[in-house]
């Protein structure tokens, strides 16, 4: 290990977290028109052309609104809990390969912050640890409505994440190996690629509830819950918990992308990089759009009904699939 | 499948998401009116009661009894057990001090038997001026709590036996009782420049108080071994600034206190103060979301008071404007009551706000107004219709049935709505009897009562229309209830607009309704007519009568009393969502706070009325 590698390493780390703010910011944007036009509204259409600086008017609300830490609150663990949410939810892009190796300087430079060996299990230890910043956020606001959110955080958590985990398996299981860039360039026979994507609608289900959004979004749940775990939190901290969660719903895309749809690859990518960083940008967009359209069409289940959801449907479901898959990887 | 819709509803849901769902029995309600019966149930009650009946009265066809306090309870459970009066549709009282009558207070108990049709009113004069105090219904007819609350706080009538007697829309500190003749409406002094030195005011503006934090008080019953939560009056989905206060264990809710009256205007106070043809304008900030309906609840009552029928094309613009808004109330009704399944996000609300938008571009053409409209006249209306009108509420015939297909492609299709609403919120149809509930959460329940067709009022008689009910007793089934009526309405519109008659829209009867406008150039008698409404007001018969409308939430009551003077004596309004908003603790004890959230949105209250 030499020091140019750290530098690379950390421009990429800068690259990364730029483009995922960035992503965050544009994304709200886009939320907010989509939802608009679903909802037969306009949608922001007053901050800079096509409301383009819209993410920074908010962004600069948000910074200069007063700081108010309620009187009730366990203070360090109030400030820390918006701090884990989106620290976890930027580490766990690092294994995420968002684009071909590119030559620059003489050197081949992977476009991947990190490609650990256990890549997938990086994935789901850091989701897992980020749920924490919303049970924190919950327990020590000092409120009812922010204490009801952290439960029901927790009882959703165990919920999904088996059947996450099982459907991850199966694919590493298809796959054979558990780093992202193994998955994603794996070679697979066309009926191996129908199966794999007989469980994305069942993953894309899951993963709704683990980046906490809608019909899954019970935490924050504005009806009965006023805003759940946030419910104490104004200003940039708000904005955190923002942040993560759609920075939490980027990865996710990603992620999906990458096991699902061969991540950058494309037509003529390995030769242009650029091009294959743009295949990777449109397939992840195209799945946050479906995150959008499932939130405008859909009414919220109810707490229970998620867990009824998980542990009668979902987990047989991931169960046979994962079944099916080592029948297949052994007959095959 | 093109053009096979399929019916979701005669497949069971899933039990994924919720257990069984068991449907209640449709309960008959005979669609004749029975007044024999009502008269001899006046009979029967002297010859059971011959000591305790002090008087009966029939004034408009209304028999109304007058009762000694000592005997109410016998003669209610009489009533209730044998007569089948099942359910209590108003509880109130009146101060007759103006009216030199002895003794001072009245309570006066509207009672209606949905079996048999039949209504009759008790009226039951509190012995004592000092301590006016009367026997509590609530063993009989819980319907009887709020509104006994409300006639404690507001008329200062004590109720022995009542469990929870305290102020309900008053702060708890209130001084006095508003609607008691004697009380004094300008005791509180109001800052103007001329009294602006005034030593009251001296801190007023001038002074930035200290921040409060308020000792959350917990009511009777309810301890911290539980987790009470405080929803609202700033809650997202309250509907308004209504206060819940819901003790939870876990996730389930224990018991709900609603606590009302952060809206509280004194609609009634108000309504002894201003003229009969004033308080048309009141009406219309009760139910905000259905002026039309209020307005013709009152119009209809004064003019029965004073004994007119206003002419066939008034009442078919009457019932065209009626059922325009019932659609538009239901509209907003379900895109509320989605919105609290949803959250913000989902598309439904805007869609039945998309509708609801060319009925009020129809109201705003008729009356200039959008929400408050007051178009309706005591005999007959504010004008005529322009042209343009038949077109535009053709274009809503056309257009409607295809979108609330629409919706219920979005709704009744979907397995997550029916998983959220299906079994949730239960109420059964005694339940909703016993609790006074009307409109669509009666009919859900499995009661097919309905005034419209019951006791037919402004010409609904001509129509042919369902009465729709749903036997589910859930979200789900008031849901479905609002939808149909919404395609009912579709249908008495389209029979009103095709069988409009012409002529006239107001009673020819110059000490109602002034005289046209150019007849007072050459016409003495009208000059003088005008002179006198103006300036001394309508004048009605003295004597009482209660008059209830089926408004698009429920059924929506006037008491008046006159004394033949140009003010009403008395005018008490029963608003139906103050009513249903009752069974609340009732529909989500034992359930989710989601539930709860659902349960709340499928009551459909506006709070201009429940706290009036």
């Amino acid at each position: 290990m030499d020091w140019t590698y750290l530098l690379i390493v950390t421009v990429e780390i800068i690259f990364v977290i730029v483009a995922l703010l960035g992503g965050f910011a544009y994304m709200t944007l886009v939320e907010r028109k989509v939802i608009g036009r679903f909802q037969l509204r306009i949608g922001p259409n007053q901050a800079g052309p096509y409301a383009l600086l819209q993410p920074i008017a908010d962004a600069v609300k948000m910074i200069f609104k007063e700081e108010i830490i309620v009187s009730n609150a366990d203070k360090v663990v109030y400030m820390l809990a918006p701090a884990i949410s989106v620290g976890f939810a930027l580490s766990a892009f690092a294994v995420v390969p968002f684009g071909p190796a590119v030559h620059l300087f003489g050197r081949e430079i992977p476009l991947q912050i990190a490609d650990v060996n256990i890549g997938v299990l990086y994935i789901l230890a850091m989701g897992g640890i980020g749920t924490y910043g919303l049970v924190l956020a919950g327990w020590s606001s000092g409120n009812n409505y922010s204490l009801l959110g952290a439960m029901r955080t927790t009882a959703q958590m165990v919920s999904y994440e088996l059947p996450m985990g099982i459907f991850v398996a199966s694919v590493v299981l298809g796959a054979g190996t558990l780093t992202l860039n193994g998955i994603m360039s794996v070679q697979r026979p066309w009926y191996m690629w129908l199966w794999l994507w007989v469980a994305f609608p069942f993953y894309f289900t899951v993963m709704l509830a683990e980046t906490n959004r809608s019909p899954f979004d019970f935490p924050e749940t504005e009806n009965e819950l006023i805003s759940g775990f946030q419910t104490e939190y104004g200003g940039i901290k708000f904005a955190l918990f923002f942040m993560a969660e759609y920075i939490n719903m980027i990865t996710a895309a990603a992620v999906m992308t990458v096991v699902f749809f061969g991540g950058w690859r494309g037509p003529l990518a390995a030769q242009f990089p650029l091009l294959g960083i743009f295949y990777f940008v449109l397939k992840t967009f195209i799945i946050l759009l479906l995150f959008l359209w499932v939130r405008a069409s859909f009414p919220r289940l109810r707490y229970d009904q998620l867990m009824s959801f998980s542990w009668k449907l979902m987990l047989p479901i991931s169960l046979i699939y994962l079944a099916g898959t080592a029948v297949l990887v052994v007959l095959v | 499948m093109l053009g096979q819709k399929t019916d979701f509803r005669q497949i069971p849901v899933d039990d994924i998401f919720n257990g069984e769902r068991a449907l209640a029995t449709l309960m008959t309600v005979p669609y004749q009116a029975d007044e024999a019966g009502e008269v001899e149930s006046v009979q029967l009650l002297q010859a059971r009661f011959p000591d305790s009946v002090l008087a009966t009265e029939d004034f408009r066809d209304q028999q109304a009894v007058t009762v000694k306090a000592d005997a109410l309870l016998g003669v209610a459970r009489f009533l209730r057990d044998e007569m089948g009066y099942d359910m209590l549709l108003d509880d109130t009282s009146y101060d007759r001090l103006n009216l030199g009558q002895e003794p001072r207070f009245v309570g006066v108990y509207e009672l209606r038997s949905v079996r048999h049709n039949r209504q009759l009113r008790l009226l039951v004069p509190a012995p004592d001026d000092k301590r006016p105090v009367l026997p509590s219904l609530t063993k009989i007819w819980p319907t009887a709590n709020w509104h006994e609350r409300e006639a404690f706080d507001l008329m200062g009538i004590r109720y022995k036996g009542h469990p929870d007697l305290k102020r309900i829309l008053m702060p708890d500190n209130w001084v006095g009782h508003p609607l008691r003749k004697d009380y004094d409406i300008n005791r509180e002094e109001v800052p103007f420049s001329v009294n602006w030195e005034a030593p009251e005011f001296e801190n007023l503006g001038k002074q930035i108080l200290e921040p409060v934090v308020p000792v959350m008080e917990i009511p009777d019953g309810m301890d911290h071994r539980h987790l009470v939560i405080n929803m609202g009056p700033q809650h997202p989905s309250t509907h308004g600034v209504l206060r819940l206060i819901a003790e939870l264990e876990g996730e389930k809710v224990v018991r709900v206190d609603p606590d009302l009256g952060y809206l509280h205007s004194g609609f009634e106070k108000q309504g002894e103060n201003v003229r009969w043809k004033d308080f048309v304008y009141y009406t219309d900030r009760m139910d905000y979301l259905s002026s039309m309906s209020n307005n013709l609840g009152y119009v209809l009552a004064v003019e029965t008071l004073l004994g007119i029928e206003v002419p066939p094309r008034a009442k078919a613009l009457r019932v065209i404007m009626a059922e325009l808004q019932r659609i538009a109330s239901h509209l907003v009704a379900l895109g509320t009551a989605v919105l609290d399944l949803s959250g913000t996000s989902m598309a439904f609300l805007m869609y039945a706000f998309r509708e609801r938008e060319l009925i009020t571009d129809i109201f705003e053409m008729v009356s200039g107004g959008r929400l408050t409209l007051s178009y309706m006249r005591i005999g007959g209306l504010a004008a005529d219709v322009p042209p343009a009108f038949d077109y535009k509420v053709r274009q809503v015939l056309e257009v409607m049935p295809s979108r609330i297909d629409e919706y219920e492609r979005m709704l009744t299709d979907s397995v997550i709505f029916r998983g959220r609403t299906e079994g949730v919120g239960p109420l059964s149809a005694e339940d909703a009897l016993a609790l006074g509930v009307t409109g669509p959460m009666l009919r859900a329940s499995g009661v097919p009562y309905d005034l419209r067709r019951v006791r037919p009022y402004c010409g609904y008689e001509q129509y042919d229309f369902d009465v729709v009910t749903e036997t589910g007793c859930d979200v789900f089934s008031r849901y479905l209830v609002r939808v149909n009526e919404m395609r009912q309405s579709l249908r008495i519109i389209q029979q009103a607009l095709d069988n409009l008659p012409a002529g006239p829209v107001n009673v020819d009867n110059r000490k109602v309704v002034p005289p046209p406008r150019e007849e007072l150039d050459h016409d003495m008698e009208a000059l003088i007519h005008h002179f006198k409404l103006w300036t001394e007001g309508m004048k009605t018969p003295p004597g009482s009568i209660y008059h209830a409308v089926e408004n698009p939430k429920g059924i929506l009551g006037f008491f008046l009393v006159s004394d033949g003077s140009a003010h009403p004596y008395r005018l008490r309004v029963r608003g139906p969502s103050f009513v249903n908003l009752q069974a609340l603790n009732r529909m989500a004890s034992g359930q989710y706070v989601a539930d709860l959230i659902a349960s709340l949105g499928s009551v459909d209250i506006v709070l201009g009325e429940v706290d009036r």
